[in-house]
């Protein structure tokens, strides 16, 4: 068992989502940062899938109540066993009694927790990912609290040797400005021209209303060309005949502040969207923080697909990287 | 339906797009259902979530098993193949919804948020039936409650059933969306926005006008009563839902049914094609409600 | 002389709402556990919170300003 001391902002049970019900408006939840994701579970030897705790902002303080294998990765939120500092993105071994925290956070939002053998918490519709908005998965359908206690599961696969760390080349940095690509598509017809030049243009500052729903960000208004509203579609120039959001789509409500949708996003609505984040840039926007700045860099499909198995071949590598380690 | 000009677009990787339409229609939304249906029937690898909208669907897959151009090319080549919506057969469940309008609980949030209204000296209610040219909210009531709706849409949030009524054109009721959205709206609230009237599944934030309440649940994540068993969301897209105007005494009793998880919706097993619907909304509605309440 | 640092990267407030007057004013006695300021971030609001007893010396930062996580607010002597 692992008791919770501290939970920390916003810590949650996650995998890697909860596909094939989006059609009944439930949202994939899951990390959000795919990759550190990945990487935590196979640096603990785990099966693809396990569920980790999504750390955010601030870590908790979790005291270990049996031995463990761990690791983490993600955002830099530098951890600590009983007040020493150890390394992310590295397999470390934590005893029984050992009390795990994290110091201010660094750079990036989101960090990983993988324990060898998964956290144990039922599987609700094929996964155990925490989707708080309706209190499903996940512990409790919620984000950890002080007293909770977690069981450790069986889906480990492999026994990593403590001390298997990666070399720089797999460890992404996250700055302070992020450079998002977007594939341009879906209603963007909507935009005049000139705003959807503005759209990329910006470096858009990242809202307080950031969370796994989606990201508010701030820059300047931007201008729908004008038209009389199809049948259906409600008057503001930004509606459109309610329709589905992609995970990673922005939409922009009465051109005010684009908002950017991620994993826990609500799956339609009533906004035109105008572009949509392309997967391996999924798991970079998470880790923006609040006042962080946003550039949105439009691609083509091939590069979009050429940077998922860029992605893919990285993962890939770890896990031999780790296998003959 | 050679007029449609359907748009395909990338939504990222992971996602297609298409735009059957920008107007809603009863007869495009048919066009969506019936793609998505051969979609799911062909079983493709690769494909992770099949999504149909109102005018419009949406399909995730896994771009490491399919190519998107190799999709796109196969909903193109769906979509020539429903062109007529000849041999389509939908699949529905006529289904009784009783509804409390002007309920105590939705009028205290319409109340709260004057400030976000086109029209702060109305409630929602008022303001709507002026605005569709009704000589009052009694008669606007009616032109709800005297024709079905079909379930267009599920999403937003799990379990939201999008309903586009079954009326011809000039008859569709069609009304804005707040100013600025409520950060508040009670759950089973009864809501219309653009063309479309919704059940909020749980309480949350929210654009659409508040009419009333729905006396019964639309999401049971704990699966409690039996119209729960196989899904924790009721609705499903081509379900026809019949909102009835109760009373406050009818409410309170499906309500203590509800809590006591004996509540099971009055329903039918109804399968149409299209085309019983395009040729006569007004016979189709008439037709379905007669089944729904008499056979 | 002690720090207290914001546990959290956010705006900084000095009072629970901006019709209340502020938690701590330099020179105000505080103990441990004392909330002396608020940082907002998603949406919601986290206490920070002195760590020892002691007298506020100053305060660092102005009402509704940014801070960084670990960044300090106020010292305590």
């Amino acid at each position: 068992m692992i008791k919770v001391l501290k939970p920390g902002l916003q810590t949650t049970v996650q995998d890697d989502g909860r596909v094939g019900f989006y059609e009944t408006g439930m949202p994939p939840s899951g990390a959000v940062d795919q990759y550190s994701y990945a990487v935590a579970n196979l640096l603990a030897g785990n099966k693809k899938g396990a569920a980790v705790l999504e750390i955010t902002y601030m870590g908790p303080e979790l005291e270990f109540q049996q031995d463990a294998t761990i690791a983490i990765t993600g955002g830099n939120i530098p951890p600590k066993i009983n007040g020493e500092a150890v390394p992310m993105w590295e397999t470390v071994k934590i005893n029984r009694g050992d009390v795990l925290s994290f110091d201010f956070v660094k750079q990036g939002a989101r960090s990983y927790l993988a324990i060898a053998g998964g956290i144990d918490v039922p599987v609700i519709m094929d996964s155990r990912s925490t989707y708080t908005l309706c209190g499903i998965g996940g512990f409790n359908g919620r984000a950890l609290q002080e007293g909770d206690a977690l069981s450790i599961g069986d889906v480990q696969e492999t026994d990593v040797k403590e001390g298997t760390r990666l070399t720089e080349e797999y460890v992404p940095e996250f700055s302070t400005s992020h450079e998002i690509r977007v594939i341009i598509g879906l209603c963007s017809y909507r935009l005049t021209e000139e705003s959807k030049q503005r759209f990329l243009e910006l470096e858009w500052t990242v809202t307080p209303e950031a969370n796994r729903v989606g990201y508010r960000l701030k820059g300047e208004r931007l201008d729908f060309v004008p038209r009389e509203q199809p049948f259906g579609a409600g008057s503001n120039p930004s509606n459109v005949v309610d329709l589905g959001y992609p995970i990673g789509s922005i939409q922009i409500p009465d051109g005010v502040e684009p908002i950017a949708l991620l994993n826990d996003a609500v799956t339609g609505g009533g906004y035109a969207t105008v572009a949509t984040i392309i997967s391996t840039d999924l798991n970079r926007i998470g880790q923006a923080k609040t006042n962080e700045k946003v550039k949105f860099v439009s691609v083509s499909l091939e590069e979009a697909l050429k940077a998922r198995q860029e992605t893919n071949r990285k993962l890939e590598e770890i896990k031999n990287i780790i296998q003959s380690s | 339906m050679s007029d449609l000009k359907t748009r395909y677009s990338y939504g990222g990787d992971e996602f297609i797009f298409v735009e059957l339409s920008e107007d809603m229609s009863l007869e495009v939304n048919f066009q969506a259902m019936a793609i998505t249906k051969k979609l799911r029937e062909k079983n493709m690898p690769g494909i992770l979530d099949i999504c149909p909208s109102n005018a419009s669907y949406m399909v995730r897959f896994n771009p490491d098993q399919i190519h998107p151009d190799e999709l796109i090319d196969e909903l193109k080549k769906l979509e020539s193949s429903v062109e007529n919506l000849d041999d389509v057969v939908i699949n529905s469940r006529l289904v009784d919804v009783p509804v409390l309008f002007e309920d105590p609980w939705t009028h205290e949030a319409v109340m709260q948020f004057r400030d976000r209204h086109q029209d702060p000296e109305s409630t929602d209610i008022e303001y709507a039936a002026r605005i569709n040219g009704y000589e009052s909210k009694e008669d606007f009531i009616k032109a709800i409650t005297g024709s079905p709706f079909l379930v267009s849409m599920i999403g937003f949030v799990p379990g939201l059933p999008f309903c586009f009524q079954v009326v011809p054109r000039e008859e569709q009721i069609e009304v804005p969306k707040y100013v600025r959205p409520r950060t508040f709206t009670p759950e089973r609230c009864f809501g219309f926005g653009g063309g479309f009237s919704v059940i909020y599944p749980v309480q949350g934030a929210g654009g659409y006008q508040m009419f009333g309440i729905a006396a019964t649940p639309v999401f049971d994540k704990e699966q409690k009563l039996p119209d729960f068993q196989d899904s924790i969301v009721f609705p499903r897209q081509g379900d026809i839902f019949r909102y009835r105007d109760v009373t406050r005494e009818e409410y309170d009793a499906v309500r203590a049914e509800v809590e006591a998880g004996t509540f099971e919706y009055r329903k039918k097993d109804f399968t149409f094609r299209p085309d019983d619907v395009l040729k006569d909304p007004r016979a189709f509605s008439d037709m379905v409600l007669g089944r729904l309440y008499n056979d | 002389m002690k720090e207290i640092a914001s546990p959290l990267p956010g705006v900084f407030y000095r009072r629970p709402d901006p019709e209340k007057p502020v938690y701590v004013e330099e020179g105000h006695e505080v103990k441990a556990g004392d909330t002396i300021g608020l940082i907002e971030v998603m949406k919601s609001f986290q206490e920070v919170k002195a760590e020892d007893d002691g007298v506020i010396k100053s305060i660092k930062v102005e009402d509704g300003a940014v801070v960084e996580a670990g960044q300090v607010v106020a010292e305590l002597e």
